[in-house]
């Protein structure tokens, strides 16, 4: 068997009980101001940018996995990638001429309601480092953090649609919460009747579900679910998801809605993060129709003040 | 030697951390065994002089901040494991793989339930069978490692 070392029959040190005490009271501690007050993010950035080069030296083996696959691609592999490309630009090159069209129609019509322009949101590309370590949490960690000026909850997209949001900013990377997460809700609006709802992540099976809506809703399988784009951090009219399954039970008053996300949650690796200038706009919005109707109302009062003094 | 020891059991437990940052992703995340517990119970049960409740509370603290959870929750879960390692040390060590092995596989448990009870107050989602997953795998990896002897090999030099 194992060679012991002889037993120490002198004990140093405080008792294994007290080092117990001691220590979970610490981390309980630790806890409580980690969940309830943030005095502790600038000491966790720290630590974390201290473990950066484990994180590399861990990454490696599948990084250079990875480049060695990238330097043996066929060379038919490649053509009919390219070939695929090449279509889907040509495509995507007629519904741009299209789009160009209705975006200076729609910006004229925008003038003309005196509406502010709705202007393109910058993006930032991003890859998937990895993801998360635990395996029953919806997350991802993304190349890009707050060196290249990404905040926590920007909105995070792929070129079918709506990933996630970020939700945690470290120096060189960044966590990304998808939407099949528990904790991440997106307002949502169905395509075809324009009906507002809310999506949450399902947590378990890759889907988001829409709870809370009266089982009599208009919604069918098949139904496409895009961003409302009233929560300002979401542009409105990003595909998020197609309704899988509307299921009623008599036992509950709401309709359970299964939809499955259009995004590539599971298999893409670039990203684009959007800068959420959208806030700004969706405020800038707000204020001139709030001090339009203070205008208007004032003008209403002075002109009833008016008639009132014309009126004796 | 004691200096030496100490070296040896700080570099296998920076190994066993970096094995646990390895980018795994669908199945074998989920059924990935938590190295650097295992590695944290070997050194508990042998060298308990070096490797303390101190040590495993500081590796959880490590393990908080590169998964991401809330601080403190790993450390706690890790210092009560060792706590119970370190309780029946005396007697384990006297044990035959088979029998430690048993007892490991309580702790792992141990282990996962504390982080369940933590992860459920803070508000998460509900976790089917497969959460208990790692401890099994972890368990086959400790005796293997310990029946195959390398085990031997590692302490041989410490002596």
């Amino acid at each position: 068997m194992d060679q012991q070392q002889a037993p120490r029959f002198f004990i140093h040190g405080p008792s294994p009980f007290v080092r117990l005490i001691v220590f979970s009271m610490l981390s309980l501690a630790l806890m409580a101001s980690d969940s309830k007050f943030s005095y502790l993010t600038p000491v966790r950035d720290a630590l974390t940018v201290a473990l950066q080069p484990l994180q590399v030296v861990a990454n490696s083996p599948f990084v250079l996995y990875k480049n060695i696959g990238d330097h043996f691609t066929t060379q038919q592999a490649l053509r009919n990638e390219l070939d695929v490309l090449k279509k889907q630009a040509i495509f995507q090159s007629i519904q741009v001429q299209a789009m160009q069209s209705l975006k200076g129609e729609n910006d004229q019509l925008r003038t003309l309601m005196q509406a502010s322009k709705v202007s393109s949101q910058q993006s930032r590309l991003a890859e998937i480092m990895h993801t998360g370590r635990d395996p029953f949490s919806h997350k991802v960690i993304v190349n890009i953090g707050a060196e290249n000026h990404v905040l926590a909850g920007q909105a995070v997209v792929d070129g079918a649609g709506v990933i996630g949001q970020v939700t945690r900013v470290f120096p060189y990377s960044s966590e990304v919460t998808l939407l099949t997460d528990k904790t991440l809700s997106i307002p949502i609006q169905v395509e075809r009747n324009a009906l507002r709802a809310i999506s949450f992540g399902h947590g378990r099976d890759n889907v988001v579900n829409l709870p809370y809506l009266p089982a009599n809703v208009d919604i069918q399988k098949g139904d496409k679910l895009v961003t409302s784009g009233i929560d300002g951090i979401y542009p409105a009219g990003l595909a998020v998801a197609m309704v899988d399954s509307v299921k009623t039970n008599v036992s509950s008053p709401f309709a359970q809605i299964i939809a499955k996300p259009m995004a590539g949650i599971q298999n893409h690796r670039q990203v684009l993060i959007l800068s959420s200038d959208t806030e700004n706009l969706v405020a800038k919005d707000i204020q001139q129709v709030l001090s339009a109707d203070a205008q208007k109302q004032s003008d209403l009062k002075q002109k009833s003040e008016k008639g009132n003094d014309a009126k004796p | 030697m004691p200096n030496l020891n100490r070296k040896r059991v700080y570099l296998s437990l920076v190994a066993a951390l970096l094995l646990q940052l390895l980018p795994f992703s669908g199945i074998l995340l989920q059924i990935k065994p938590d190295f650097l517990l295992l590695v944290l119970l070997f050194w508990l049960l042998r060298a308990p002089n070096i490797c303390n409740i101190g040590v495993a509370w500081t590796a959880g603290i490590l393990m908080d901040l590169v998964t991401g959870d809330l601080f403190g929750q790993n450390a706690l879960a890790y210092a009560i494991t060792a706590f119970l390692a370190v309780m029946y040390q005396r007697r384990l060590i006297l044990f035959t793989v088979l029998q430690q092995s048993v007892y490991v596989l309580l702790l792992l448990f141990v282990n996962q339930v504390i982080l369940l009870v933590l992860k459920s107050f803070s508000g998460s989602e509900y976790f089917g069978w497969t959460y208990f997953v790692p401890s099994l795998t972890g368990i086959m990896l400790w005796y293997a490692v310990l029946h195959s002897r390398i085990s031997f090999h590692i302490m041989a030099r410490q002596q």
